[in-house]
């Protein structure tokens, strides 16, 4: 964009100057203004002249640099594999991440969202045993506090799910799924904690009460590894960053990569094992289970990429929109000027 | 005695040296209890206290509706049933708002308690006990004598005892209180005088045991009234009497005088008065958006509270859900809490910074004008001032300007050029002032020049003894007048309020009659050489409304004689009968006015012994009388004296045009303006003045009253209007009819409108028409009307502008008042918004400095509502997601921040710096003022249409990071940080659209305000803060994951882009279509503003008399 340097001669020291001299008091009576740039006003500024010349190229540019990003994360999106329920194997190479998704689950209502002590999944001791009263009415029950409190807590995802692989035996494998790693490193190191450290979770929780809908105390949520209990069991932590709208999905578990040539999930027959447990069908809702690859972009996501070939041709079209303007203008004004 | 006191209404009583009798009855106050009579002399203008401060500015801050409203928002927030925000959001700018305004309170509060304890511990002279002892201000108590030296500020009102001076006479100075700087002399009565300096020492002061009746405390400056009983005698006492506080003792070794009024109630304590408070046309419309703005969002509130409980219902099967989102299983109740928390979430809409960001644009936009190099009037050492400083806008959407003629157009340094005595005339107008050769005066000892009229034939007369009537004419302007005189370095200066006097009374002085001294009933005059004194019997005062004053004396022979001066029309039908050079002095007045000069006629006339007599007694009667029956009679008694008077002559002052004022006039028509001038001179003067000023051009046409009249009262009076027109200019292009018009009207005509209301709107869709308006002969009351009267028919903003007293009320009555600070007292500056020195700094003040301030006063105002609009309303898409439960769609310390830190910094500088073109092209393009004229930036829909952005940009900010975000693995609070990051992005990019004028510091805020963001939000997101209070920072670690995430950084980009897509493109367009406009403007030469071909003129001014008799 083309600019006008307009900086006036920069004054401001000159009128400071012979104010130390002799003739110092007299200045300091004198009403006269100081001849400053700032107090005229004249400070030295840039003033971009903007012309039809140098404002239009911009929505070209605009829209040439939106259009191809758009296309790019269109591509991305694309590429990536997903799989919803009934999944199809890939001959991908990455790992794969498994998901749950839930519809309809208000999961950023905003007494929802509250209902949980921050404190008490820090550890605070005299929050576990009186939970803030945001918790309410998962606050208590029988008489002692509810580790974890609140409606978040007590509303634990808790399906299990397994996957198998069918090979051409007709074996059944087991896919290993990693449970490690699914939640956020400030979550799980920083933001939650066991009070009194990890050891001996169950004297640490004793006196306080496991959440009403939980079928197993929160120090027992995951029996085959013991650092993974507690406030911070990655599945409970995962489940605690509340979702931002009634539609998500959430990391459930890895399926890591085999080695370099070997596909993650061979091609072939697989079996989804759900442990039903969590009762979607009372807030009207839907769950899914979903695997995918991710991309540098993350997970599958076709709306940014189109997004950004809309606006990009929206840039693009007023270009030319304003480019007849100009030029249909331009000519009728110069034939306009003429006569005068 | 009581009933004489209720009857007489002076109930003011003051027992001179008994301070016993007034201490026990001063006024007292504890908490909110008065008793006590008497205000003691300590002025307490300061407010606060170290005690009182908090309270009381917490106090006058929550009187603002603004401040209130978002007090009431944190008392809510401090509901948990219905906080849908923490309480600490609301309270951060709250604060900052509060403590900006505190501190600046403050800081004022500082200075004047400095002022005060600098003023209360004055020291003054207090008679104790037979002597006078050294005291301060505030130990002063009503009915003590006090002795002020020379050059003292007296410190209260007193009655002057006696003086040093004879006759007990004293000079005061009342710059302080009006501004004039000429000494006035005020006398003791002749009774005090006489008894207390015939034995000069303190005991008989300290004796004087006299009671004071006067009226209760007031504000008039002008009026006292009063008694003094002494010594078994009632002495009337008048405002000559009294020495007012705050004024200074000049020329004077010493005056005694005994207080009367103290402390609060002095009247120039009375007087300083509240100024009316005017609001602006762009902040008027604003209040109006900001209403409907809350209004709105009362109604969205409403609508998600009513949806919300329809939610609630519609969960209730489910018991596990509804027992956490449904309060006390009721939907209903649910819905009212949600309506409360949304207002709350709403709030930030309502922009509650924006009132102190205003306040300190205009602030520094009025310093700009006091800095201005360009309007600092050299000679007088005297910048441009903005007396008001919440008008700045307004400035630079004038639309009529209404300007006084005397010492605003022109110069009000008066030259006396010619005069007419006896018929003959002397002098030559034609000749530049400057030009005059000097008489050969050195006969005169007193003459030390400065007369710019060459008569040598008229000293020679003088001189001569010939012509009788010349002398008297000098003896007139020598002795009638209320000039008077200082000694300084042995040359004698005079001082007067009226430049006019000044003028006539040098003038004489040099012609050899020079006037010496006044005392109380004595005039000294030296005449050629020889001093006179004349006995001086009664002065019969100039009011505006006699329009002359006389002065009757006795001559040092014994006879009586009236000397009278005054406009020519009062004196011409005051004359005697037959008169032998009235018809040759009428020619001369005719000749003096077309030479645009002002003409005063003076006469003289002798007054029979006898009637004197009978007349002095009259007036003495009247002295006793309550005030406005003593101004009636007096005006009928003044009437009596001043008849059968004998012409001598008429005097012709040359009031020469200000530096500039043609360029100005022609310059800011050309901006649009209509320029009128209401003057108190007479038609020929002010239609002349007209033409010089190029206010007229020399073909307009003038449309007088009689011709005005016929086209008011015909049917269709716009039709006949333009009929008119044509008829008279049929032979000229049409184009050229439009806008050479000028009505001329004159004071008694303007009466009519009175009679006839409906009359004003036809006049003034009349008035837009023409050229000008030219109102001669009025009254400042009609000044004011003619204000009142474009104020009431057009949306035009209106500037008044004067100098003089007559102007106060026409600049009090219009949108904004200009006070020239001219030779004329300060009244005008002091009831003024803004003070000049030149008519021509008006340029600048209307071109320059109004055209930014609106401009950027706009600019700020749409940003402002924009940013806070856009930022808040995405709570409402929100809603529809999260089933209306009043979530926030931002972390609660970015909505605490975003107002404070993160979007104030460019705007405050756009507000500061922002200008579209310099102020050389602002001057050499006047067209570009009308945008401002026209509201093009502030009209309400402009302001609709930033609020319907606002709301397209809040679309946006929520649905493009919706889309994103739906069916994710994304969380709520990397959402937040996302649309958080968009919505800056958005503001900044926006102000970076408006910015035209990029300085360093613009350049900086919008650096600042990003990296500002970042840092803030990194802090808050911080591990550090989160273990301290882990419920409060629970978005730990937010940031630096989002930092990461391409998605957060790629959504952000788009929505801020797509947000300011329209305005983007509005930009564009605007460029394309407008940047031949500007060239457009280049290419109109500026209009040759020589004008009036000699001819044209000529005929003009032959026309104009004619009509005029």
């Amino acid at each position: 964009m083309a600019s006008s340097y307009n900086a006036k001669e920069e004054d401001g020291h000159h009128s400071g100057a012979p104010a130390h001299g002799g003739a110092a008091a007299a200045a300091a009576k004198s009403k006269k203004p100081d001849n400053t740039a700032f107090k005229q006003q004249r400070l030295p500024a840039w003033q971009p002249i903007l012309t039809a010349g140098t404002v239009l190229p911009a929505f070209f540019v605009i829209g040439l640099i939106f259009i191809p990003i758009g296309i790019g994360l269109f591509v991305t999106s694309n590429n990536i594999r997903e799989f919803e329920v009934t999944a199809t194997p890939t001959r991908d190479t990455s790992n794969v991440f498994m998901y749950y998704g839930l519809s309809n689950f208000y999961q950023n209502h905003r007494r929802y969202v509250k209902s949980r002590d921050d404190s008490q999944l820090y550890g605070d001791r005299s929050a576990l045993t009186n939970p803030s009263k945001e918790c309410e009415p998962y606050r208590m029950s029988d008489g002692q506090a509810i580790a974890p409190c609140g409606a978040i807590a007590n509303s634990l995802f808790n399906d299990t799910l397994e996957l198998y692989h069918i090979d051409s035996n007709g074996t059944r494998n087991t896919i290993p799924l990693v449970k490690k790693g699914i939640a956020w490193w400030t979550d799980k190191h920083v933001k939650f904690r066991n009070p009194g450290g990890n050891n001996n979770l169950t004297a640490a929780f004793r006196g306080t009460s496991k959440p009403v809908n939980w079928r197993k105390p929160v120090y027992d949520l995951d029996p085959s590894d013991p650092d993974n209990n507690g406030f911070i069991n990655e599945d409970f932590i995962v489940w605690m960053r509340t979702a931002a709208l009634p539609t998500f999905r959430k990391l459930y578990r890895i399926i890591q990569k085999k080695a370099v040539t070997t596909p993650t999930l061979p091609s072939g027959r697989y079996v989804l094992n759900i442990s039903y447990n969590y009762p979607v069908l009372s807030f009207d809702g839907r769950k899914r289970m979903i695997l995918s690859t991710i991309s540098w972009m993350g997970g599958k996501n076709p709306f940014l990429g189109i997004a950004y070939i809309t606006v990009g041709s929206i840039c693009f079209f007023l270009g030319v929109v304003l480019l007849i303007i100009h030029h249909k203008y331009d000519t009728r004004n110069n034939s306009a000027d003429i006569p005068n | 005695m009581a009933m004489e006191i209720f009857e007489s209404g002076l109930s003011w009583e003051v027992r001179a040296n008994s301070r016993h009798y007034h201490k026990h009855k001063q006024k007292k106050s504890f908490l909110c209890f008065h008793w006590g009579r008497y205000a003691d002399n300590v002025v307490h203008s300061y407010k606060y206290s170290p005690l009182t401060f908090l309270p009381l500015t917490l106090f006058e801050q929550f009187q603002r509706v603004a401040n209130l409203y978002f007090l009431l928002m944190l008392v809510m927030q401090c509901i948990p049933a219905i906080s849908s925000v923490p309480w600490y959001i609301t309270i951060i700018p709250l604060v900052t708002v509060l403590s900006v305004r505190g501190l600046k309170d403050l800081v004022n509060d500082m200075a004047r308690r400095r002022s005060d304890f600098e003023v209360n511990s004055r020291p003054c002279d207090i008679l104790v006990s037979q002597s006078f002892d050294s005291a301060q201000w505030k130990d002063l108590c009503v009915g003590d004598v006090l002795r002020i030296h020379k050059d003292q500020v007296i410190p209260a009102d007193l009655l002057l005892l006696c003086s040093s001076e004879p006759h007990s006479l004293c000079y005061v100075e009342t710059a302080d209180i009006d501004g004039e700087t000429n000494l006035k002399y005020r006398q003791a009565l002749s009774a005090t005088h006489t008894q207390l300096t015939s034995q000069p020492s303190d005991e008989t002061l300290a004796a004087f045991d006299g009671l004071l009746l006067c009226e209760e405390p007031n504000n008039s400056l002008y009026t006292f009234r009063g008694e003094l009983h002494w010594q078994g005698e009632c002495h009337p006492l008048d405002h000559a009497h009294v020495l007012l506080r705050g004024t200074v003792l000049r020329n004077t070794a010493f005056a005694y005088g005994v207080a009367i009024y103290t402390g609060a109630d002095t009247k120039i304590l009375r007087n300083s008065g509240k100024q009316r408070v005017k609001t602006t046309q762009v902040e008027k419309v604003f209040n109006r958006v900001v209403i409907g703005i809350v209004l709105s969002v009362l109604l969205v509130a409403l609508l998600h509270a009513i949806l919300s409980g329809v939610f609630s219902s519609q969960v209730m099967g489910n018991a596990d859900i509804s027992s956490t989102v449904v309060v006390n299983a009721n939907p209903v109740y649910t819905g009212f809490l949600t309506f409360w928390s949304y207002i709350i979430l709403l709030s930030p809409a309502m922009p509650i910074a924006l009132y102190i960001s205003f306040e300190l644009i205009h602030t520094v936009h009025s310093q700009f004008i006091g800095w201005d190099m360009e309007m600092y009037w050299q000679p007088a050492g005297r910048p441009a001032q903005a007396r008001n400083t919440s008008l700045n806008e307004e400035l630079g959407q004038v639309g009529y300007l209404l300007s006084d003629k005397t010492g605003t157009l022109t110069q009000n340094r008066l030259v006396l050029r010619q005069c007419c005595i006896a018929g003959e005339i002397y002098g030559d107008a034609s000749v530049r002032a400057e030009d005059v050769e000097p008489m050969d005066l050195s006969w005169n000892p007193f003459s030390c020049g400065g007369l710019h009229m060459s008569a040598p034939s008229l000293v020679e007369k003088l001189r001569g003894q010939q012509c009788p009537p010349s002398r008297q004419f000098l003896t007139a302007l020598s002795l009638c007048h209320t000039v008077v005189t200082e000694w300084k370095e042995e040359a004698l200066f005079y001082q007067s309020a009226s430049p006019d006097e000044e003028t006539l009374v040098g003038a004489a002085r040099e012609l050899g009659w020079v006037f010496l001294s006044r005392a109380r009933d004595f005039i000294s005059v030296s005449e050629l050489g020889v001093t006179r004194q004349y006995q001086l019997l009664a002065l019969l005062d100039f009011t505006s409304k006699r329009r002359r004053m006389s002065v009757l004396v006795r001559e040092p022979e014994g006879g009586l004689k009236l000397y009278c001066k005054g406009a020519d029309i009062v004196i011409l039908e005051r004359l005697h009968k037959d008169l032998q050079y009235q018809e040759r002095t009428e020619r001369a007045l005719e000749l003096f006015s077309q030479a645009c000069l002002r003409t005063l006629c003076v006469a003289v006339r002798s007054v029979p012994e006898a009637s004197w007599e009978q007349w002095r007694k009259t007036l003495a009667q009247s002295a006793a009388m309550a005030t406005c029956d003593r101004d009636a009679l007096l005006e009928k008694l003044y009437d009596q004296m001043e008849r059968e008077l004998q012409l001598l002559g008429v005097t012709a002052i040359e009031d020469r045009l200000q530096e500039g004022v043609p360029e100005t006039i022609a310059l800011l028509q050309q901006a649009g303006l209509k320029v009128w001038v209401l003057t108190g001179d007479k038609k020929e003067t002010a239609v002349n003045i007209g033409y010089s000023c190029k206010l007229l051009d020399p073909d307009t046409r003038l449309l007088e009253w009689q011709e005005l009249r016929q086209i008011l009262q015909a049917p269709d009076p716009g039709v006949s209007f333009f009929k008119a027109r044509q008829m008279e200019l049929w032979a000229v292009d049409k184009k050229m009819a439009g806008a050479k018009t000028a009505v001329v009207l004159t004071g008694p005509e303007l009466a009519e409108f009175d009679q006839r209301p409906e009359w004003g709107s036809t006049f003034m869709s009349l008035a837009e028409h023409c050229q000008s308006v030219l109102c001669c002969r009025v009254t400042p009351g009609q000044k004011a009307d003619i204000v009142k009267l474009v104020r009431k028919h057009t949306s035009s903003v209106t500037m008044a502008i004067g100098d003089g007293a007559n102007d106060v009320n026409m600049i009090k009555t219009a949108h904004v008042g200009v006070g020239m600070a001219g030779v004329e007292g300060g009244q005008a500056v002091q009831n003024a918004d803004f003070a000049l020195s030149q008519f021509r700094f008006l340029q600048r003040l209307l071109l320059i400095h109004g055209r930014w301030s609106y401009r950027r006063i706009s600019l700020f105002l749409r940003y402002f509502l924009f940013k806070t609009c856009g930022f808040a309303l995405v709570h409402i898409w929100f809603g529809f997601f999260n089933g209306f439960s009043a979530l926030s769609m931002y972390e609660t310390w970015f909505i605490a921040l975003y107002t404070v830190l993160y979007s104030s910094f460019p705007v405050m500088c756009l507000g500061f710096f922002e200008k579209d073109v310099s102020a050389e092209s602002s001057l050499s393009w006047p067209e570009l003022y009308k945008s401002g004229q026209r509201q093009e930036l502030s009209s309400p829909l402009i302001l609709a249409l930033s609020l319907l952005y606002a709301v397209y940009s809040s679309l946006v900010l929520f649905f493009i990071p919706f889309g994103v975000f739906y069916d994710t693995a994304l969380d709520y609070q990397t959402m937040a940080f996302t649309v958080a990051m968009a919505a800056t992005f958005t503001a900044t990019i926006e102000i970076m659209l408006l910015t035209r004028n990029w300085t360093k510091i613009n350049i900086a805020a919008v650096c600042v305000s990003v990296v500002l963001f970042f840092i803030g939000t990194g802090i808050t997101h911080s591990t550090v803060l989160f273990k301290k209070a882990p419920a409060d920072y629970i978005f730990i670690g937010v940031l630096a994951k989002a930092f990461v995430d391409p998605v957060v950084w790629l959504t952000a980009l788009l929505t801020a882009w797509t947000a300011v897509l329209p305005s983007f493109t509005a930009h564009a367009v605007n460029i394309t279509l407008t940047v031949h406009d500007k060239q457009k403007v280049h290419s109109i030469s500026p209009q040759p503003v020589e004008l009036k071909s000699t001819f044209r003129r000529g005929t003009s001014l032959r026309r104009s008399p004619n009509a005029l008799f």
